[in-house]
C-alpha cells in the first residue's frame, strides 16, 4: 500500500447521528476505515450497529454528520450511491434472492448487458471466475440460491461484494449462522480482502473472532462510541468492559 | 438434500465434485421437470376439456370457433402479459378491468371529437400509463398495499368514464381504426397477430431484460433487490405504467374490435379473470416466479371453457364454478412448490 492511502481513509464517519421519532440510535459516531485493514464493531444488542451499518451502506439516511469516502464528502440517499462510491454491504440476512440462481444473485443490480439484453454468458463465466478466485467450488452457478446452506450463501454474498469492485465492504455479523469449517473459510475470505487492499468492517458478536481477524476494533454503546483499540494493545477483559460500560470513557 | 458446490477447497476431491456437478445437474432437470409438468398439467386440462366440448358438439373443433375461441382469448392474454410481470415483480393489479375501459372510452371521445385515430390511440395509450404509474405511486409513495390502491384506482377510473358517458357506449369511429379491430389477415383475425407480437415482446421483456431480471429479483426479495443497489420505487412505476398502457391498448383495440367504446367493458370481470389466468400459468401469486408461456396457456384455458360451455349450450354461470376450482389448485400447487424449494434450507 501506498503511503497516500494510509493517510486518507477509505471510509470516515464524523459526527453521525440517527433519530427514529424520540429514539436516538446513533448519536455523534466517528468511524474511521483504512485500506488494507479490517476494523471490527462490537457492541451488546441495540448499541447501534446496524443502524450504523445501515446509514453506510446508503439505507438509512443520517440526520446529522459527514460520509467521507477517499476524502469526499458523499451523501448516500440510496443503496446504489453506497455502491457506486465503491461500498459494498454483505448484510446479515444476506440479501439474496433465493429463488433466483447463484450468477444471477451475484449481479443484481449491476446487470452485464449486450446491446438491449442482459449478457448471461458474460454473467455466468464472470461468476464462475470469481467464485474460483475465492477459491469456492461452485459445481453449477444456475444452482437456486433457495438450494443453498447458510455457509455457501455467505460465501455468495461476499463474493458478490468482491465482484461489484468495492473498495470498502462490510460485513454484518459473517459469521452468526456458520459451522466450524465455514466461518474458517469466511475468514479467509474476509483476510483475502485485506491483502487486497480493501478496506474491511466487520460488526460481530463473536469476540474469538474479532482478536483473531481484526486489526483494531470499534466498541458502540448505546448509539455512541465507546471506544477503538488496536487489537494487539488491548484485551478480551477490556473490550468487554466497553461494550458492558463497566469501564467508561469520556467521548468528546 | 446434498449441497451442489463446496465450500472447502482442500477437501473437494475431483470425485466429489463431478458427483456435485451431477447432483445438481439432475436437481436443475427436476426443477424444469416440475415447471413443464405445471404447464404440462394446464395443457393436460385443456385437451380433457376440448374432448368433453368436441364430444358435447362437433362444431367445437370447427375453423371458425376454434378462430373465435383464439379471438376471444386475445384481449384477456395481452392484459395478462403486464400482468404477469406485475407479479413476478411481487405486485398486483386489480385496476386492469377499468384501465382497459378507460382506455378505450378516452380513445373514442377523442375521435369522435374529430381528433385522428392514431393520436387517439396514443393518448388512450398514455392516460392507461398515468393510471399505472398512480397505481405504484399510490402504494410506493403512500404506502397504500398494491391490493388496495390498484381496487381504488379501479373504482375511480371507472367512475369517472361512467360519469364523462352517462354509461353510455361511445360510437362512430373511423372505418380506419375499426378495420384494424375487425380485419383478417390469411383467414386470422388480426387480433390474433397484435396477442403474439405482444406475447413475444414480454417474453422477451420478462426473460432477456434488466426490466424482467429486477421484476424477478424485486418480487422474489424486495429488501435484497433494494440493498444491492435495485432502484425498487422506480421500477415499479415502470411496470405499472407498462401494465396501465398496455391494459389501456387491450381497451382500445376491444373497441375497434366491437366499434365502440363501453364505459363498463372489462371491469372486475376482466381483472379477476386475467389475474387468475396469469395464476393458473404457474406465475406466484408472492412473487419471483413466473413466465408469459404459462400465462398464455392460462388465458387460452379461460377461453376454452367460456367457449366450450357456450357451444354445448351449458348455462355459462358453470363457467365461474370451473375457474373457482382450478384457481384453487392453481395456488395449491405454488405453495407446495414453494414450500419444497424453500423450507428444506434450514
Amino acid at each position: 500500500m501506498e503511503t497516500a492511502d494510509r493517510l486518507v481513509p477509505a471510509l470516515e464517519l464524523r459526527g453521525i447521528s440517527k433519530k427514529f421519532g424520540r429514539v436516538t440510535a446513533l448519536e455523534g459516531v466517528d468511524l474511521t476505515a483504512r485500506s488494507g485493514e479490517i476494523l471490527a464493531i462490537v457492541g451488546d444488542n441495540g448499541a447501534g450497529k446496524s443502524t450504523l451499518i445501515k446509514a453506510i451502506s446508503g439505507i438509512y439516511r443520517p440526520d446529522d454528520g459527514e460520509i467521507l469516502v477517499d476524502g469526499q464528502s458523499s451523501t448516500f440517499t440510496s443503496p446504489a450511491d453506497a455502491r457506486a462510491a465503491g461500498i459494498a454491504t454483505v448484510f446479515q440476512d444476506l440479501a439474496l434472492v433465493e429463488c433466483l440462481d447463484v450468477s444471477t444473485n451475484m449481479f443484481i443490480g449491476q446487470l452485464p448487458k449486450k446491446g438491449w439484453f442482459v449478457d448471461r454468458k458474460r454473467m455466468d463465466a464472470e461468476s464462475r471466475r470469481f467464485l474460483d478466485e475465492l477459491k469456492v467450488t461452485v459445481a453449477d452457478v444456475h444452482t437456486q440460491i433457495g438450494m443453498l446452506s447458510g455457509g455457501q450463501r455467505q460465501i455468495i454474498a461476499i463474493a458478490r461484494a468482491v465482484r461489484a469492485g468495492a473498495r470498502t465492504v462490510l460485513l454484518d455479523e459473517p459469521t452468526a449462522a456458520l459451522g466450524v469449517r465455514e466461518t474458517k473459510h469466511a475468514a479467509d475470505i474476509i483476510t483475502a480482502l485485506r491483502e487486497a487492499g480493501n478496506a474491511v468492517i466487520v460488526v460481530s458478536h463473536d469476540i474469538e473472532f474479532v482478536f483473531a481477524f481484526a486489526d483494531r476494533i470499534q466498541v458502540m454503546r448505546l448509539g455512541r462510541v465507546a471506544g477503538v483499540r488496536k487489537t494487539a494493545e488491548t484485551t478480551r477483559e477490556e473490550i468487554i468492559s466497553l461494550i458492558t460500560g463497566t469501564k467508561q470513557e469520556a467521548t468528546a | 438434500m446434498s449441497a451442489p458446490f463446496h465450500t472447502d477447497v482442500a477437501t473437494s476431491t475431483s470425485n466429489q465434485t463431478a458427483a456435485a456437478v451431477t447432483s445438481s445437474r439432475r436437481r436443475r432437470l427436476a426443477d424444469q421437470v416440475r415447471d413443464k409438468t405445471q404447464l404440462a398439467g394446464i395443457v393436460a386440462v385443456i385437451v380433457v376439456l376440448v374432448v368433453i366440448f368436441q364430444i358435447g358438439n362437433p362444431v367445437f373443433l370447427s375453423p371458425g370457433n376454434v378462430i373465435e375461441l383464439l379471438r376471444s382469448g386475445t384481449l384477456y392474454f395481452i392484459v395478462a402479459c403486464p400482468a404477469t410481470l406485475v407479479l413476478v415483480g411481487g405486485g398486483i393489479d386489480f385496476s386492469a378491468g377499468a384501465v382497459y375501459a378507460t382506455g378505450g372510452v378516452s380513445a373514442a371521445l377523442l375521435m369522435v371529437a374529430g381528433i385522428p385515430w392514431p393520436i387517439a390511440v396514443l393518448l388512450g395509450v398514455a392516460i392507461g400509463a398515468v393510471l399505472g404509474i398512480l397505481n405504484a405511486a399510490l402504494s410506493v409513495y403512500l404506502k397504500v398495499p398494491p391490493l388496495i390502491a390498484t381496487l381504488g384506482v379501479f373504482f375511480i377510473a371507472s367512475g369517472v368514464i361512467t360519469v364523462m358517458t352517462g354509461g353510455n357506449s361511445v360510437f362512430g369511429f373511423p372505418a380506419t381504426f375499426t378495420d384494424l379491430g375487425q380485419g383478417y389477415l390469411l383467414g386470422v383475425p388480426f387480433l390474433v397477430y397484435y396477442a403474439l407480437v405482444i406475447g413475444v415482446v414480454f417474453w422477451v421483456l420478462l426473460e432477456k431484460t434488466t426490466l424482467g431480471y429486477n421484476a424477478r429479483a424485486v418480487g422474489g426479495n424486495r429488501a435484497a433487490a433494494s440493498a444491492n443497489g435495485i432502484r425498487v420505487r422506480k421500477h415499479d412505476l415502470i411496470v405499472y405504467g407498462i401494465a396501465g398502457g398496455v391494459a389501456a391498448l387491450a381497451g382500445i383495440m376491444g373497441a375497434a374490435r366491437f366499434s365502440s367504446a363501453d364505459p363498463a367493458a372489462g371491469g372486475s370481470g376482466l381483472t379477476f379473470q386475467v389475474v387468475t389466468a396469469v395464476i393458473i400459468g404457474g406465475t406466484s401469486l408472492f412473487g419471483g416466479i413466473g413466465s408469459i408461456a404459462g400465462s398464455a396457456l392460462g388465458a387460452l384455458l379461460f377461453a376454452t371453457i367460456n367457449n366450450g360451455l357456450a357451444v354445448i349450450n351449458v348455462n355459462s354461470l358453470w363457467q365461474n364454478i370451473f375457474v373457482g376450482a382450478i384457481l384453487v389448485f392453481a395456488v395449491a400447487i405454488d405453495q407446495a412448490r414453494r414450500g419444497r424449494q424453500f423450507l428444506s434450507r434450514k
